[in-house]
């Protein structure tokens, strides 16, 4: 084991500030103790709102200031090198820049680019609609331009993978945890091993699928050669074809499903009393009856709970994609694509326009779950208190 | 066939009756293995294909149809790789990696642990004004997007003049900033009963007493859970270091993989050593899911469940 004077000299910088950091975070929740005990408030609440403390500056410093931050940001121009942001003559360029969208009839013999024309709005730079897509249509050819395909392009597959991956999901982890409830001999076994996926970082994950998914001599390729064969059809370029990109990652993102969906659910299953299923089978009712009535609506709680985290996390998909090198032009899914605007080009003030874009998806469809979460999940009397995590 | 003339008709009905319960039992537990050998093949297979590549030897690796057992058998892949990567970007040896990665994992853990463990005391046990207020603004703090902070965040860094070190990575988790881990301890705090405190109180302990000698032995299972999480959390985090180190001596584990891939495996992809760095990734996580498997069943579910 080496112990070069180069590892310790990254280490102790760090370890100082680190310790330094500690000791005045003790000593702010003891001032704001003794402060808010002059002022009169009770022990127990100066207590307990000092040892919140801690969260309450994260909060403001690394949350809320950085929100702030970010939203005066998305109506700057800002490249990393430069010292301030700039401001925009035309405040919403940024948004209109990712959002522009325009129609136009194309003639015969004429170049997309000067059809399409410019963004006609104040800004630092021209901007050109570039070609989205184009519709034939009554004979004629129509072009459908955006100011920034790519970013739209990255939307629609981030919202087509969500939309596969988190129902796919959902049944899927439901599925497995239904199995695992089973009574079978050496179930910890069973359970152990269906874990795994759960437990390995995404990174190797992505690395472990990109090899399996290799076009030529990948494994699944290799093994689905009779398939190929038969159907005389070309191995299938898994993450290099332009429509496979999507399925290829919804497949490994499956993968993950055996995982820590299943570990919740399952833990739903065993919370479920058996009196419930002996009264209904007193009743006469099938297996199918007994799944509908009872088991769904006693799990619901915890669908409910794998639907929040899943969408969040689908629409944020991030570390595959850093190891999986997709084509930009229909590969990249918005977290990626925002990640490379503001650090592989350094335009951190389009970025931030970009980055509330998502939030905003983000919060959007997690409201539409919460909101249509009265009407499907069921919650006993006792336990009202909603997990709300 | 004589003996069932013997026996009333009614006998004979239930007992084929039995009979046919039995045989769908039978049905149904094959069917059960059935599915579970499945699934389990499913799992296992791809785990078992990056053992078996990262032993084999570069120009067997595109063998076809594909090779499972190794041949030559080369275990000094998971020695090669690491010495290709420090060829590269000197000074960047396994046991530097392995110490970048543990030193951030240490101090992240660690401080994660100790301020949400207060952060939830507090939230838990003591009354104050607009407690439920803070307490909804930070469950709702998990639904911001990483997207939105990641660059103010960089340039708030950017001004203390603290890019290219390891502290955006470590010194921030004393500001209790996993959401999730606050939530799951304060459920386990609720489930004590106040009269343990009250005791202490009454024997003249102050807080801080309470919640070491008192408090804390008794959520020790939601503790571990946590640090379960917190230390798979911090050995995979991938994102921050990415952003904050160009060094390449100052690399954890994942951002020299991600290194390897992008220089060395990127014209012939060398996958003999990336699976084998890989292997090595997934080893310490695997290893303390086995060993902790309870604790790290306990923190995922306990957020669903309890909630």
């Amino acid at each position: 084991m080496t112990s070069d004077s180069g590892a310790f000299a990254t280490y102790y910088p760090t370890l100082l500030r680190y310790a330094a950091v500690a000791v005045g975070l003790a000593v702010l929740m003891y001032g704001v103790y003794r402060l808010l005990r002059w002022l009169g408030v009770k022990r127990e609440a100066a207590t307990g709102f000092a040892l919140v403390l801690p969260w309450v500056v994260g909060f403001l410093g690394f949350v809320l200031f950085p929100i702030a931050l970010s939203f005066y940001l998305s109506f700057t121009e800002y490249n990393v090198l430069w010292d301030k942001p700039r401001s925009l003559e035309d405040p919403l360029f940024n948004y209109k820049r990712a959002l522009s969208i325009r129609v136009v009839e194309l003639d015969e013999g004429q170049r997309p680019l000067q059809v399409l024309g410019v963004l006609e709005s104040p800004s630092p730079e021209t901007v050109r609609f570039r070609e989205l897509d184009r519709i034939r249509w009554g004979g004629k050819t129509y072009l459908i331009g955006a100011t920034d395909p790519f970013f739209l392009k990255a939307i629609w597959l981030t919202l087509r993978y969500a939309v596969l991956n988190i129902p796919l999901g959902l049944v899927g982890a439901l599925c497995v945890a239904l199995l695992l409830n089973q009574k079978v001999k050496g179930i910890g076994f069973w359970r152990t091993l269906y874990y795994l996926p759960a437990v390995l970082p995404a990174a190797a994950v992505a690395l472990l699928w990109f090899w399996l998914f290799a076009p030529t001599s990948g494994l699944i390729n290799s093994m689905l050669k009779p398939v190929y064969n038969l159907l005389d059809m070309q191995p299938m370029g898994w993450f290099t074809e332009k429509d496979l990109v999507l399925p290829s990652f919804v497949i490994m993102g499956l993968w993950g499903v055996f995982g820590a969906n299943t570990v919740i659910l399952l833990a739903g299953l065993k919370n479920i009393p058996a009196e419930l299923y002996e009264a209904a089978a007193i009743d006469g009712a099938g297996t199918w009856t007994k799944f509908r009535h009872i088991t769904i609506p006693m799990l619901s709680p915890a669908l409910f709970y794998n639907l929040v985290t899943g969408t969040i996390a689908a629409l944020q998909i991030f570390t595959q994609q850093a190891f999986i090198p997709t084509n930009r032009d229909d590969g990249w899914f918005v977290n990626w694509f925002v990640y490379n605007e503001a650090f592989n080009f350094g335009r951190m003030g389009y970025a931030s326009a970009l980055g509330w874009m998502l939030t905003l998806m983000i919060v959007v469809l997690t409201l539409f779950i919460f909101r249509s979460s009265s009407a499907w999940v069921f919650y006993e009397g006792m336990r009202r208190d909603r997990g709300k995590g | 066939m004589a003996a069932e003339t013997a026996v009333p008709r009614a006998l004979s009905r239930e007992d084929r009756l039995a009979r046919r319960r039995r045989l769908q039992h039978l049905l149904q537990r094959i069917l059960i293995y059935t599915l579970l050998v499945l699934g389990a093949l499913i799992i296992l297979v791809p785990c078992l294909w990056m053992v078996s590549t990262s032993l084999k030897v570069e120009k067997r690796l595109f063998d076809q149809p594909p090779q499972w057992i190794p041949d030559p058998i080369a275990p000094e892949n998971y020695i090669e790789a690491w010495q290709k990567l420090a060829s590269i970007a000197p000074g960047l040896t396994f046991w530097r990696i392995m110490g970048n990665t543990l030193f951030i994992t240490a101090l992240a853990m660690f401080a994660e642990m100790f301020s949400a463990s207060i952060v939830a005391y507090g939230f838990a046990r003591f009354e104050f004004k607009g407690r439920g207020v803070l307490f909804f603004i930070m469950l709702s703090t998990m639904m911001i997007p990483a997207t939105l902070t990641r660059v103010p965040t960089f340039l708030i860094w950017k001004r203390l003049g603290l890019l290219n070190t390891y502290d955006p990575m470590t010194v921030p988790a004393w500001f209790a900033w996993g959401p999730a881990y606050v939530f799951l301890l304060r459920q386990f705090f609720l489930t004590i009963p106040r009269e343990m405190e009250d005791a202490a109180t009454v024997d003249g302990a102050n807080p801080i007493q309470t919640y070491f000698y008192i408090m804390l032995p008794l959520v020790k299972p939601a503790f571990l859970a946590i640090g379960v999480l917190s230390f798979q959390g911090n050995w995979n985090n991938f994102e921050s270091p990415l952003i904050y180190l160009n060094t390449t001596q100052m690399f954890p584990l994942v951002l020299s993989i991600k290194f390897f891939q992008q220089s060395l495996s990127k014209e012939a992809p060398k996958w003999h050593y990336m699976m084998a760095m890989t292997t090595m990734m997934a080893v310490p996580i695997l290893a303390l899911f086995f060993a902790a498997q309870r604790y790290f069943i306990e923190g995922l579910t306990v957020g669903a469940v309890k909630g």
